[in-house]
């Protein structure tokens, strides 16, 4: 009888004891699956430059990239919204939408491949998708480098910066030299990383024990940018039978690619809702309920997404942890665009004109 | 006063216990946190569930997985020792035990040798009893190596080499208790405990989307057999998880499981040859939100000359076990095993009953503080009722 005395007692006290365990983190910053980010990764064959980045930031920013001059790259990465979308999804060229959220370029410099499907290896050709995208920006090749062509101020500064008249490839180059700015690596998650143990909360770091254990959310989410650049079937959009987006299927055409989309990464992801590649979940606390239930069954549900039987408390931990991954961004205004005066309509007009 | 002393003791260990950053083998590859697998180490969860069925490589990601030497040392240990307190009364040949002792150790190891071919390796090294050290029998509980996805389809995976088999619906290897499954434990005389670790193949695979299972196996058997004997027991498993998950931590499972066994009786008797056996056993594993309930009902039909009787020889028996998950690092227990003994057996047993209540809190995923109190009662066709009170507190833990 003594010793179930003895067991309640201890039982009773280790239950009160708190809750507060560290996972795997040394004082240095080296953290097992998710650590700092490294120095920003720049192509050989395109270095930075402060006038590429500044030619590039202007682009970024210039509406007469799309076909009706409203739609710019800003129009959809919103640098003051976290460098994306606060609409699940974008209204593009005559208020088109399409399918898929804006992923925030928010350290995308990191992500390879690009787009949700992955279609593009990098940031050089990602940045030449949306202008010609008809739902997007709706510009040909041709009409666009015509465009860049025809406003003087433009040619200036792409031969001081290329040697060459604007292309589209040149285009895209100087996007994604800016883009590589826009870059956020000192979040309070950075900082406990680097052994400031106070930088997080308690919930915030009882989040990441779960993030990395019994979440599972590591074993998609990995690394630095807590993205494998991998494919996953979380079975979002499938009803009845269906996809409503096939994902990486469409670009591999391989069946256990259907339904699959790119992991996200996840540093800022408090600072970038809706989320998801439909942006169908409004709020950080939507998702985790959503991995919590397994993902929507579907026959290509990926094996990793199981039940996960978080209590509030854990769910309550773990957003705490995301929203420690989220820290200041460099918020870049429009710069003074090139020949201003010459619009997107006379561009057209001209184009149309046969002014070549 | 004696129990402040303890008390006081258990408080430095769990104290100097808070510095401890360990992680076991697969942790240590992937830098996961333990309970990535385990809902409690060392019990699975739905994903260590489909990761160990996967051949140890994360599901989904086998073309990304690294082999062993690719990855870190692949070794780990486990061990655990506290106070144990074992007292009998009216049972013959017990023996009691009231001591601190180390009352486990087992050197693990696993890993991938090649894509879709894991291996895992468990050796319990011989450790002779001593005052304050349990009696350990050294033996290589596991050393197997698993084949999975052949033909690039879960449907056939193929584990070859010394096996948990999976006959046995939950994993003796991996139970939160330390009081063992009674119905797992009991057999003939001489005869193999229907959870003991085997030698041969198992054949096992799954569907990806509606939840079945099945299993089966050829091994060598008893060990009463002789060594010319050749192998000569299968086992067949179906199993089924309803809604979403494996039953584990999440959905429902249920099982079936039939054992087909031969032996030799021990001691060996003149004139015979070896006798058939049979178990059948169907079990479940329910869940909701954070309660588990295990369930096991199994039979058992020996051929006579395995008991020495004149008469075939029958009996049955399970177990009911509650598992609570309140917090990650919580775990509460409660578990009743029956065995009703088979009647007219030369062997002087009757039924077998055993209460067990318990717990576990984690101090860290790979280090436990293991509470456990067990009643256990067995009738004796003569003489009283013989009685055991298990009670023990370890720091179980892995690294």
């Amino acid at each position: 009888m003594r010793f179930l005395w003895i067991l309640l007692l201890l039982l009773i006290g280790l239950a009160l004891l708190p809750y507060d365990r560290l996972p795997f983190a040394s004082a240095n910053g080296e953290y097992l699956a998710n650590g700092l980010l490294p120095q920003v990764p720049v192509p050989f064959d395109n270095p930075q430059t402060d006038a590429k980045i500044l030619l590039g930031r202007q682009l970024y920013f210039d509406g007469r990239l799309s076909s009706d001059g409203t739609i710019s790259c800003a129009s959809c990465h919103k640098p003051d919204k976290g460098w994306a979308d606060t609409e699940p999804v974008s209204e593009g060229v005559a208020h088109k939408k399409g399918g898929r959220n804006s992923p925030s370029i928010i350290d995308e410099a990191y992500s390879v491949p690009q787009f949700w499907d992955g279609r593009a290896v990098h940031l050089e050709k990602q940045a030449v998708g949306p202008v010609q995208n008809p739902i997007e920006m709706d510009l040909t090749a041709e009409e666009l480098e015509f465009r860049l062509n025809h406003i003087p101020g433009y040619v200036t500064e792409f031969q001081a910066v290329f040697g060459e008249r604007p292309t589209i490839d040149l285009m895209a180059k100087a996007i994604a030299s800016f883009e590589r700015t826009v870059i956020s690596n000192n979040t309070p998650y950075d900082q406990f990383l680097q052994g400031n143990r106070s930088a997080m909360s308690q919930a915030a770091m009882r989040g990441m024990h779960l993030f990395n254990g019994k979440g599972h959310c590591t074993a998609c989410h990995s690394g630095p940018t807590f993205s494998d650049s991998n494919y996953h079937n979380l079975g979002i959009g499938y009803a009845n039978g269906k996809y409503a987006d096939v994902g990486r299927y469409g670009v591999t055409k391989d069946p256990k690619d259907m339904g699959a989309f790119k992991t996200p990464m996840l540093r800022n992801v408090a600072q970038t809702p809706p989320y998801l590649h439909d942006g169908s979940e409004a709020t950080l606390m939507d998702v985790i309920n959503l991995y919590d239930r397994g993902g929507i069954p579907n026959p290509n549900l990926d094996p990793a997404m199981t039940p996960l039987n978080l209590t509030a408390r854990e769910k309550s931990d773990l957003e705490a942890f995301l929203v420690a991954l989220s820290g200041p961004y460099p918020v870049y205004t429009a710069p003074p665009l090139p020949n201003p005066e010459i619009t997107a309509q006379e561009l057209s007009a001209m184009l149309k004109g046969g002014n070549r | 006063m004696r129990i402040m002393q303890y008390l006081l003791l258990l408080s430095l260990l769990i104290a100097l216990a808070g510095s401890a950053r360990a992680i076991p083998v697969f942790a240590r590859k992937y830098g996961f946190q333990c309970t990535m697998c385990h809902t409690a180490f060392p019990r699975l969860n739905d994903f260590g569930l489909r990761y160990r069925q996967n051949g140890y490589q994360l599901p989904g990601r086998e073309n990304e997985e690294r082999t062993v030497l690719e990855s870190p040392p692949p070794f780990a240990a486990r061990l655990h020792g506290g106070y144990t307190s074992d007292n009998f009364s009216d049972t013959p040949d017990a023996v009691d035990v009231q001591q601190f002792e180390i009352s486990g150790v087992d050197i693990l190891s696993g890993g991938l040798l090649g894509r879709n071919i894991g291996y895992i390796f468990g050796y319990a090294p011989r450790i002779e009893g001593a005052r304050g050290l349990a009696d350990q029998p050294g033996t290589v509980d596991l050393a197997n190596v698993i084949f999975s996805n052949i033909g690039d389809s879960p449907w056939l995976n193929l584990r070859v080499g010394r096996l948990e088999g999976a006959h046995t619906a939950f994993s003796v290897q991996r139970r939160l208790t330390f009081s063992p499954y009674e119905i797992y434990a009991f057999s003939f005389p001489g005869g193999i405990a229907f959870a003991d670790t085997q030698t041969g193949l198992e054949a096992s695979g799954h569907s990806r989307m509606d939840g079945w299972k099945y299993a089966a196996g050829w091994v060598n058997g008893s060990d009463t057999n002789n060594s010319d004997d050749g192998p000569a027991d299968f086992y067949l498993r179906a199993e089924k998880a309803f809604g979403r998950g494996e039953g584990q931590t999440s959905g429902q499972r249920v099982g079936v499981t039939g054992y087909f066994g031969r032996a030799r009786p021990a001691p060996e008797l003149p004139g015979t040859d070896r006798e058939d056996f049979t178990r059948f056993g169907v079990d479940a594993s329910l869940n909701f939100k954070q309660l588990n309930v295990e369930l096991e009902y199994l039979t058992a039909r020996d051929a006579a000359a395995l008991w020495d009787t004149a008469d075939e020889v029958t009996y049955n028996g399970g177990f009911a076990q509650l598992n609570y998950f309140p917090t990650t690092n919580l775990v509460g227990f409660l578990r009743y095993d029956l065995v009703n003994a088979p009647d007219d057996v030369p062997i002087d047993t009757g039924d077998i009953r055993r209460w067990t209540l318990g717990g576990r809190y984690y101090l860290e995923d790979n280090l436990a503080v293991h509470l456990e109190y067990s009643h256990r009662t067995q009738e004796f066709i003569v003489g009283p009722e013989g009685t055991e009170n298990f009670f023990t507190t370890r720091l179980d833990y892995a690294f």
